[in-house]
């Protein structure tokens, strides 16, 4: 059975991110008019059309492509000394520190309640079509699976298998892994909620909502 | 007493009222009439009612001569108050006062699809002699009542103006006559099924073939709003309204390039108020309405009952000249005919004058001949045409003998031509079956006598050599023209990068061979308006017409000469619209392209003329019609109602040509927004989108102005425009030449030169 | 020459050869690498030689490379094989950009010639090169389709076919989509209309190309070399790729392409061979083809050749031409630093007799795969990796052999090519066999199962090599 208040309590005593913002791409930097401990937000609005803030533009190609906040925080290191300069892609350029905001939380504890569907090899995953059409119109609460139904597409070496779900039957409440991204062998994909698990994930929503301030 | 407490009342009513109009302005007036209205109050406990009764009148004297006074000094924006005004005359006002009996029809206050449409059947009594005559007449109008709120101003949602659609219909099978009450701000500018300008479009199509007389009266005439139902054979304006293509709110915004909400300085709205030359005069002056009806100093309130007598007395006289101007008696028509009334008719009075409201099938077929002229020479003139009054006089020649020669072509050979060749095909048929008949049994039994067929000698040749090719350059994969921007070496990076991973494209490649189209997830790229003229159609084959005419800045408006010169130095082009024929396969078509590069693809004088002129060349010619949208941004707002008129004017042009058997395609590129969209570009039964355009009626900042509301990102996007109906198709822009090919093949009416 | 300074667009074993051909060459190079191939011995190679490194998020992404370019101020790019190989718009991107580069491969209008499967069919039989039986441009007419179709048909019993068959693919596809065959004529019809409606919804083109499918082939390859002028170019003798898993991958090459001295054929073999070379020669100097490319043939049982297409690239069994060829009295050639030699602008400095070939080449391309399980590639770690060095042998592999290593899920799992060298056939073929005994490729998988690779079945191949 899911302690909550113990899970609850454990994250309370960490209650913060550390995010590290690198640079996807080579290029040559400029960093944004920001300072360290300055507040930044990510993504918001109805739609997450407001982007994220500004931490750096790195210019490719005369390019400038932005690099902006992913989530909300605090800067804990921004590295001014790369201004100007050309880096390779993966360049660390901005620690984040980012307070657990509601639904992470809840993601984190019911981490332990839903079963996980773990990649059974490092690769690249991807819903199958019928499945990613109704995830785009529906969002992925409105996908059952059930066991031996063809969920995935397994992207390694050039090729691409039918990865079937295997376990019990129910919904999709988590997705762990994102578009053209490796997931090592062993990590989740999905977490799915069964329908007997349905009150203990209404419990650990209802709990958050009440005990988790969000702070900034 | 009660009678002194009301007459006191209504006169701080009265000063409210000039407060407000005035917006503080006016200072010593109002201030003098609150000190006397407060003296008066101070002193009534000790007057006699015979010193206040006469107190009381004397104040009222003074205040109507001070509010005659004030009259004079109304700028524009206190007009724009006074038509806002909650103590202004609504339309169940003039419902109760104008007509002699009225039913409202679908709902009743805020229960109704849309309390800001109001529909009633009504009627007038005439007497002739003894006889009582009830004229019935359907109207509709905006409802603002007196600041109800779910009035919504009488700003109109889709469904409102698809009710007023609904019984101008009924009006015209019951064949009376349609009243309509323009008194509204503008158009309530969602998106939804259908969207504000889809349903606009719908209206303007729709009246535009209305078979019976429509007399609108124009209070608060707001733009798209406005033309939901005010395309009327007459139009009267009250004096105290405005008739306009824009708030002066939003025109300020505009001028002071205001974003995201932000107020406009009283001043800056006083003097675009004053720039869009809105008033009653100013549009009668400018011949966009046909009569202004006088109101009682400061604007007419609900109980001035000698205005609304004489707004029933110029409402059947309106209606009788529309009617009579389509019987055929040529004598009854120049009796009346407007505005040049003969003295004798000057002192008419409607109510002893009995004209049937009915109209004879030919008459209804009359009325849309003269409606369509009446509409055809609204606004004409106001553009730059250095064509030498020869020179014009050339091209309506030529123009007539176009017409000759089709009529030839078409209408007396052509369809010789077709009869003739029918029977020779039957012919040919019915020779060849008797033929084979009488063949068929000696040919196989010369079959049986030689042996089998021989085979035919094995082609190792065609197999392996060479084949005669030729390609076809159309399907090659090179443009033959190359946008500016694939000169730059630079990479761009796709909107939908985040969500589709798309790579970053090279831009020689991206503006070059794809056409700015992304490669991986399909998003197009806006481009110039030149790559779709010059890779769509067959090369060499566009022959533009009617390049001379020029925008012009009809009004005056401040510092527009400068700016237009600007986007004339800057595009090169002379106005927004570029019309021309090109071919598509060798099959000819007329074109009216408008350019998104001069001032935002706006829509003026000049533009609606070209427009329209390429209309009628198309109908002249029976040639197909394309409108190519490279971005709208709406009406030009310096243009005034100058502009705002080319909605109904040029769906007036689009209606003739369809109902005369034409195709008219419309094809959106890049954005697409407001009036143009809301008229004769979106009453095309044809519409389709390029890929990634966007279109609709009012952009995100104007809906969260005016509705409060925040809306999804793809809120205009062309898919979300497909699922709503307004448009019929998206196309990949690669695709455009051989989806218009397909297009011709399968669409339209029957009166084209090549059916 | 000119001091340059290469960027190598590429991974693994092919970016490996080019480094050291640029350190024979004495040219400078600057070596790319994404996360994921961190460990990649061509990225170990690049340190150890000194070269400029950088880390990259995709091999795929041109922006990203052509960015590296300019900030290490590389002149030249060599993209290698697979990647941007063959893609003509980078070809043109480098060479066209506001800081220009050399592309080293053919010039961006060669690879975009010869890139188009029609327009090369044309081509070639534009100077009588003999191409598959069939239609040489869309066929857009039911009729004329038919009338194609039956002649193929009839053309095959002719020539003596038992069972003739005919492919219908859409001409605007590619990548074994909207393809068919058809063995009974009558049916014909129905397939043609099925591919041409395929073709118009995903294609928006309803041409369809009609062709003789031949069965029963060796496959075969001519190495060309030509400088910038394009107008002199050498072959370096052909190559038999038959030996391929079943989703007709490669995995052992030959040179040269049949061995009639050893072997008997039921064709003129050595003619076939000359036929072959002279043809892509032909063509060669007919597009003016200036860097190195490989013309690729069938060849059928009855000794008929057919072009099939062009790789305008270097390829990846290269070094069994090379291992075989002599120039004047340089033995064992190089052709990557040949290719590069030449991309960078220098003359030739050799004609075609100047070059010899001598002996027999084999190489074996080993790969962390299960062929009993239809070739699936295996996952894993890499504990062991060791050979037995000869003097006849050439090792090329990105795999290290000092410490375990993680194959990437992202690319081909190619782990290593091995090329021998015998004095004919029979030497060759027991080298061969010697060199894959000596092997050691050890390592497990996520769940502890242990490696498999396609060593067996190498061996299990070599005694088939060079028979038809």
């Amino acid at each position: 059975m899911l302690d909550i208040s113990k899970l609850l309590e454990e994250i309370k005593q960490t209650p913060f991110d550390e995010v590290e913002i690198i640079s996807p791409w080579c290029g040559r930097v400029s960093c944004a008019d920001i300072n360290e401990d300055d507040p930044v937000s990510g993504p918001c609005g109805s739609w997450l059309e407001i982007p994220g803030t500004l931490l750096a533009s790195v210019e490719r190609e005369h390019n400038p492509k932005p690099v902006r906040a992913p989530e909300k925080g605090r800067i804990k290191l921004i590295r001014k000394e790369l201004e100007g300069q050309f880096i390779e892609a993966g360049t660390p350029l901005v620690t984040l520190k980012h307070f657990l905001t509601k639904q992470e939380v809840i993601q984190i504890i019911l981490r332990q309640a839903l079963h996980l569907f773990n990649a059974p090899e490092r690769a690249k995953y991807y819903f199958v079509p019928e499945v990613d059409m109704k995830i785009r119109t529906a969002g992925h609460r409105s996908v059952r699976v059930n066991d031996g139904m063809d969920l995935f597409i397994m992207s390694r070496m050039k090729r691409e298998v039918t990865l079937p779900y295997s376990g019990p039957e129910g919904l999709i409440y988590s997705v762990y892994f994102s578009h053209n991204e490796n997931v090592g062998a062993g990590d989740p994909l999905i977490g799915v909620c069964p329908e007997e698990l349905m009150p203990i994930v209404e419990d650990v929503v209802a709990r958050v909502q009440a005990e988790w301030e969000e702070q900034d | 007493m009660i009678d002194v407490d009301k007459k006191l009342h209504r006169l701080n009513d009265r000063l409210v009222y000039i407060k407000d109009i005035f917006a503080g302005k006016q200072d010593e007036a109002v201030r003098m009439l609150q000190v006397r209205l407060e003296e008066f109050q101070a002193r009534v406990s000790e007057m006699s009612s015979q010193e206040k009764m006469s107190a009381l009148s004397a104040m009222e004297e003074l205040f109507t001569f001070m509010e005659q006074k004030l009259n004079e000094q109304l700028t524009p924006m206190d007009k724009v108050r006074i038509v806002r005004h909650p103590q202004r005359i609504c339309l169940r006002d003039i419902l109760e006062n104008v007509y002699d009996n009225y039913t409202e029809i679908g709902g009743q206050d805020d229960k109704s699809i849309d309390p800001g449409m109001l529909i009633a059947r009504a009627y007038i009594t005439r007497k002739r002699g003894k006889a009582l005559h009830n004229q019935p007449v359907m109207v509709i109008g905006q409802e603002t009542g007196h600041g109800e709120e779910f009035r919504n101003g009488g700003s109109v949602k889709p469904w409102g103006n698809a009710k007023a659609l609904q019984y101008m219909k009924v009006a015209e099978i019951e064949n009376i006559p349609v009243h309509t009450y323009v008194f509204t701000p503008g158009s309530y500018p969602i998106e939804d099924y259908p969207g504000a300008a889809q349903q606009i479009a719908r209206n303007l199509y729709e009246m535009a073939g209305l078979k019976v007389p429509v007399i609108s009266v124009f209070s608060e005439g707001g733009s798209g709003g406005a033309e939901a139902i005010g395309l009327a054979d007459r139009r009267l304006m009250l004096s105290h309204g405005y008739y306009s293509v824009i708030s002066p709110e939003g025109a300020a915004a505009i001028e002071g390039r205001l974003r995201d909400g932000a107020r406009a300085a009283p001043e800056l709205i006083e003097r675009c108020a004053m720039q869009l030359k809105m008033t009653a005069y100013d549009n009668l002056n400018h011949g966009l309405i046909d009569q202004v009806v006088e109101e009682p100093p400061l604007g007419a309130k609900p109980y001035h009952y000698e205005f609304f007598q004489s707004l029933r007395n110029e409402l059947m006289r309106a209606t009788d000249e529309v009617v009579l101007t389509t019987r055929s008696f040529a004598l009854l028509r120049g009796a009346v005919s407007h505005p040049h009334r003969p003295k004798s008719l000057e002192n008419y009075n409607a109510e002893n004058f009995v004209t049937r409201w009915s109209l004879s099938p030919k008459a209804r077929e009359r009325l849309l001949t003269l409606r369509h002229k009446k509409f055809r020479n609204l606004s004409n003139g106001r553009w730059i045409d250095p064509r030498t009054p020869f020179d014009k006089t050339l091209s309506k020649i030529q123009a007539t003998s176009t017409d000759l020669i089709n009529l030839f072509r078409h209408d007396l050979w052509g369809r010789r031509k077709k009869q003739i060749g029918f029977a020779v095909e039957e012919m040919d048929a019915g020779a060849r079956m008797l033929l084979h008949r009488i063949f068929t049994p000696f040919f196989s039994f010369m079959r049986e006598l030689v042996g089998p067929r021989p085979q035919p000698r094995i082609a190792a040749e065609e197999l392996t050599a060479l084949s005669s090719w030729e390609e076809d350059n159309g399907k090659s994969s090179v443009w033959s023209y190359i946008s500016s921007k694939a000169k730059v070496d630079r990479a761009v990076t796709c909107p939908n990068a985040d969500k589709y991973g798309c790579l970053d494209l090279w831009a020689p490649d991206l503006y070059g061979e794809f056409a700015g189209v992304c490669t991986n997830c399909g998003h197009h790229f806006p481009m110039g308006y030149k790559w779709f003229m010059y890779n769509v159609f067959d090369p060499g084959s566009i022959q533009e017409f009617n390049q001379e005419i020029e925008a012009a800045n009809p009004l005056n408006w401040d510092g527009f000469d400068a700016k237009l010169e600007q986007a004339k130095q800057k595009t090169g082009l002379k106005s927004g619209c570029i019309t021309f024929e090109a071919s598509i396969n060798n099959t000819r078509m007329c074109v009216a392209l408008l350019a998104a590069s001069f001032r935002g693809g706006s829509v003026g004088v000049a533009e609606g003329e070209k427009f329209l002129s390429a209309i009628e060349r198309a109908q002249r010619k029976r040639l197909p019609l394309l409108a190519y949208v490279h971005g709208t941004a709406g009406i030009r707002i310096q243009e005034g109602t100058n502009g705002v008129i080319q909605m109904p004017r040029c769906t007036m042009g689009v209606r003739r040509y369809i109902d005369a058997g034409g195709l008219y395609l419309v094809v959106y590129d890049t954005n697409s927004y407001a009036g143009p969209v809301a008229s004769f570009l979106g009453c095309s039964p044809y519409q389709f989108a390029i890929r990634s355009t966007n279109l609709g009626f009012a952009g995100r900042g104007v809906i969260k102005e005016t509705t409060g509301m925040d809306i999804p990102p793809d809120y205009h996007d062309a898919e979300k425009a497909l699922s709503r109906g307004h448009i019929q198709g998206i196309w990949d822009r690669r695709d455009i030449r051989n989806n218009l090919h397909q297009a011709l093949l399968t669409m339209g009416g029957r009166n084209l030169y090549y059916k | 020459m000119e001091k340059h300074k290469v960027l190598i667009a590429n991974r693994g074993e092919i970016a490996m050869r080019i480094t050291r051909a640029c350190q024979k060459l004495d040219l400078d190079f600057v070596c790319v690498y994404t996360a994921e191939d961190a460990h990649s011995g061509h990225v170990a190679l690049a340190r150890e030689l000194g070269g400029d490194i950088y880390r990259v998020s995709s091999y795929h992404d041109a922006n990203e490379l052509m960015a590296v370019a300019d900030a290490s101020e590389a002149t030249a790019v060599h993209p290698g094989y697979g990647f941007f190989a063959e893609d003509f718009r980078l070809s043109r991107r480098v060479t066209q950009r506001e800081r220009g580069m050399i592309f080293i491969g053919p010039s961006w209008r060669v690879i975009r010639e010869l890139g188009d499967k029609i327009n090369t069919k044309r081509l070639a039989r534009s100077l009588g090169v003999p191409t598959v039986p069939g239609s040489d441009k869309p066929i857009y007419d039911e009729m004329e389709a038919e009338h194609v179709a039956q002649s193929l048909y009839e053309f095959q019993l002719s020539s003596g076919i038992a069972q003739p068959t005919i492919m219908v693919k859409a001409s605007a596809g590619g990548g074994g989509m909207g393809i068919e065959e058809v063995q009974d004529i009558a049916m014909f019809r129905s397939v043609y209309r099925r591919i041409r409606n395929y073709a118009l919804r995903n294609f928006k083109d309803e041409g369809v190309l009609i062709e003789q499918r031949i069965r029963d082939f060796n496959h075969l390859e001519v190495q060309i070399v030509s400088d910038r002028s394009g107008k002199n170019p050498v072959h370096f003798g052909t190559r038999n790729c038959s030996i391929q898993s079943t989703g007709h991958q490669k995995r052992v090459e030959v040179a040269p392409g049949f061995a009639p001295d050893e072997i008997s054929y039921a064709f003129d073999a050595a003619g076939v061979l000359s036929e072959i070379t002279e043809h892509s020669l032909a063509l060669a100097r007919k597009v003016r083809y200036d860097n190195v490319g490989t013309w690729e043939w069938i060849v059928t049982r009855d000794g008929r050749p057919f072009l099939m297409e062009v790789n305008t690239r270097i390829q990846v069994e290269n070094g069994v031409s090379g291992i075989i060829a002599s120039i004047g009295d340089r033995e064992g050639i190089d052709i990557i630093a040949e290719q590069i030699r030449v991309g960078l602008g220098e003359p030739l400095g050799y004609s075609q007799e100047d070059i010899s070939l001598d002996g027999v080449g084999i190489e074996y391309r080993i790969i962390a795969e299960d062929p009993a399980a239809g070739f699936t590639p295996w996952v894993g770690r890499i504990e062991k990796f060791s050979w037995k060095q000869e003097n006849w042998l050439e090792m090329y592999t990105q795999v290290p052999t000092d410490k375990p290593y993680d194959i990437p899920t992202e690319f081909d799992p190619n782990l290593a090519l091995g090329i021998v060298w015998g004095r004919n056939m029979e030497e060759a073929r027991a080298r061969g066999a010697a060199f894959l005994n000596s092997l050691v490729l050890e390592g497990s998988d996520s769940s502890g199962n242990p490696l498999k690779s396609n060593i067996s079945f190498l061996r299990a191949k070599t005694d088939e090599i060079l028979r038809f």
